[in-house]
């Protein structure tokens, strides 16, 4: 029996051909207990989303239950079986161990270090629980893989950095106020954006929220969206003086906000940092603002320029994460291996016992007399010479598990002992 | 025993200097947690060689200029250690500890408590005098860590371009914040210590304003904290500007504490 998995993912498959592979739940289910039905696999977790479509399995040929599944999936969905082969790999034992270990760790992922994937593989286990799909094998599989998971994401920082605009913004107003506790907020515009970088902040505990709009009745709209109060078009520099965050995304065609009135407001300020986030284009704030003390001016491309960096970064920790998802396979595998010749090193060990005890037993009857001494020097000497006789084949197989050719090991120490199954 | 507990102290510092640099370059969490482990580990050995300095000179750690900058460095890990819990500041360390390994190195290798200490320096006000003036240098040591990180992080936001720095270091409020508490903390102690200072030495050698070196310079680093202060409290100065006097503070400050250990003066080398 091996360890295998199959499938295809953004890398290897079309989203064409990955949206018409994706399956619900019911249907997942049912691919589950026909792989089980057939006999071809005797463990099986399947993991479907829009990125991927994976089995996981053990089995004694990996390639027929590889067939049997993505047989079954296109029929369902009515492709060609012959149009999803080229687009399917398959990795064996230990690289199997390791492909589990980096998608649940968002390292196989389209945005690496994307959080969502450990809960579909979660799901994914669970659902295969259910349907009793799961063995001892893929179980210490997947529990280790969500450990490996939780470290990489507690030991690197990949997933820690924004990767889209507005949470961009929202992190570049913590690494200037801090906490984003009661600093308040100034929405100009209504722009869809906008309003999103404002509820973001908002989340974050940003507090009073202030809208204002060209048009009242817009801005009276926007304010009731996102607990505001509306502002007055007019009073904007009031405003300006009060707010610690102002986002814009207007539609106006000249700067909404010069330099010149970022320069006055800052006067009565004592110093509070003001933090412009401009999503509009053509922009609402003149960028020079942001030379002025204590103003930080970010334009939608600086904020993507934040984000590219955030990627950077990202790709970065997932080197580090690499390693540490590679120290943990290889260790997981050497335990694997034990864990596959000790039911051999078990039995092993009893039946030469049982030969040892019976064979003392009977050599004993035929001496009556025999002291006590001589009882138990009988029984020191058939145990060292059991343990001698059993130690160069214990250790080889150890050994051989390590290497990974245990399983042929196990085989040929079943046959030659006469062990019987070995499971 | 107590040149060999120091030495050890140092040898703890200097791991923990390279591992907080490390961990700046790195972020890696175990390599932070044996950085700080191998600062609380050279801060126990600093303590220890202190004690056993003042039991076997009968007197507080603080008879000479080295010792005192010793003191002053025992005084900065302490300081360190507390800020970067209480401000979950991780990097502070690999700001803060080389110049701790600078203080302390100076005295490595001099042993100290070799220094005879003067008889006219009999008076007890001689050791708060030394004691005050060292919290408070060890308060602006924080406070030059404080402004650098401060400049550093405040670079990185205005030049919109991400960089090590920016994901390393704090928020520039917690930054600014950090620097105004150092300063509020270190100003009353070199205040006070400046003032028994110069009226011990008035007692002890006749004139309050008896020239040395030391002395000299540190009326400028008092001036220029006090300018500091007052334009912080009474002006609103802040961030960019209040980080630039602390620079300056501590160089004067530097300047003092070099005047001391090797300009000829009443302090002793």
């Amino acid at each position: 029996m091996a360890l295998f998995v199959s499938g295809l993912n953004h890398r290897t498959a079309p989203v064409a051909i990955r949206e018409q592979l994706a399956v619900e739940e019911d249907k997942l289910r049912e691919m589950l207990g026909d792989l089980q039905n057939t006999g071809v696999v005797g463990e099986a977790v399947i993991i479907s989303t829009c990125n991927r479509v994976e089995v996981y399995g053990v089995a004694d040929v990996p390639g027929e239950a590889r067939a049997v599944a993505f047989r079954h999936l296109c029929r369902y969905r009515g492709i060609e079986v012959a149009s999803v082969e080229p687009l399917l790999y398959t990795a064996m034992d230990g690289d199997a161990v390791r492909h589990a270990f980096r998608v649940a760790a968002s390292l196989d992922s389209m945005m690496i270090g994307e959080p969502q994937i450990l809960g579909q593989v979660k799901d994914a286990f669970a659902l295969a629980q259910s349907c009793e799909t799961v063995g001892p094998t893929l179980h210490t599989l997947f529990t280790q893989a969500f450990a490996v998971a939780k470290k990489v994401r507690t030991e690197t920082e990949i997933g820690r950095h924004a990767v889209s605009v507005s949470f961009a913004a929202v992190e570049l107003a913590k690494k200037i106020f801090a906490g984003l506790t009661g600093k308040s907020v100034l929405l100009v515009g209504a722009g869809k954006m906008g309003e999103l970088a404002a509820k973001h902040l908002v989340e974050q505990g940003a507090f009073p929220i202030y809208v204002t709009n060209r048009t009242w009745a817009r801005a009276q709209e926007m304010a009731r969206a996102l607990a505001g109060t509306a502002v007055p078009f007019a009073d904007l520099a009031t405003a300006l003086a009060a707010v610690d965050i102002v986002i814009t995304s207007t539609g106006a065609t000249a700067p909404v906000i010069t330099r010149q009135t970022v320069h006055d407001v800052m006067h009565g300020r004592r110093g509070r940092p003001l933090f412009f986030i401009d999503i509009a284009v053509p922009r609402d704030v003149q960028a020079s603002v942001n030379t002025l003390p204590d103003v930080y001016c970010y334009d939608i491309d600086d904020l993507k320029q934040v984000v590219d960096a955030n990627i950077r970064e990202r790709v970065r920790e997932a080197q580090r994460a690499e390693a540490l998802v590679e120290r943990e396979a290889v260790r997981f595998i050497s335990r694997l291996g034990d864990v596959e010749v000790i039911p051999t090193i078990v039995s092993l060990r009893e039946r030469i016992e049982t030969i040892r005890t019976g064979e003392v037993r009977k050599a004993l009857a035929r001496l009556p007399g025999a002291s006590a001494e001589t009882q138990a020097a009988m029984d020191a000497l058939s145990t060292a010479i059991v343990n001698k006789i059993l130690h160069t084949p214990i250790t080889k197989l150890r050994e051989s598990s390590r290497a990974g050719t245990g399983r042929s090991w196990t085989e040929m120490v079943h046959e030659l002992f006469g062990l019987g199954r070995k499971t | 025993m107590q040149p060999t507990l120091f030495n050890l102290a140092v040898l703890g510092y200097v791991c923990a200097t390279g591992l907080a640099l490390a961990h700046l370059v790195q972020r890696q969490e175990f390599v932070y947690r044996l950085a700080a482990l191998a600062t609380l580990g050279g801060w126990i050995f600093h303590t220890l060689s202190l004690v056993v300095l003042a039991v076997q000179q009968g007197r507080p750690p603080l008879g000479s200029l080295p010792e005192a900058v010793s003191m002053a460095a025992w005084v900065v890990v302490l300081l360190e250690m507390w800020v970067e819990r209480q401000y979950g500041v991780k990097v502070l360390g690999a700001f803060v500890l080389p110049i701790v390994l600078v203080l302390t190195l100076r005295s490595a290798t001099r042993p100290l408590g070799l220094v005879a200490i003067e008889p006219t320096l009999g008076s007890a006000w001689i050791w708060v005098h030394i004691a005050l003036a060292s919290i408070g240098i060890a308060a602006f040591v924080l406070n030059f860590a404080g402004a650098i990180m401060y400049l550093l992080q405040e670079r990185q936001l205005k030049a919109k371009r991400p960089g090590a720095f920016y994901y390393r270091l704090p928020a520039l409020a917690t930054l600014d914040r950090l620097t105004y508490r150092t300063l509020a903390l270190g100003f009353p102690f070199l205040t006070i210590g400046i003032i028994l200072g110069a009226l011990w030495a008035g007692a002890a050698w006749g004139s309050v304003f008896t020239f040395d070196p030391l002395a000299a310079f540190s009326f400028v680093a008092w001036a220029i904290y006090a300018a500091t202060l007052a334009g912080r409290a009474a002006a609103g100065w802040h961030g960019r500007r209040a980080a630039y006097f602390a620079l300056i503070g501590f160089a004067a400050l530097v300047l003092t504490l070099g005047a001391g250990l090797f300009l000829p003066g009443k302090h002793g080398s």
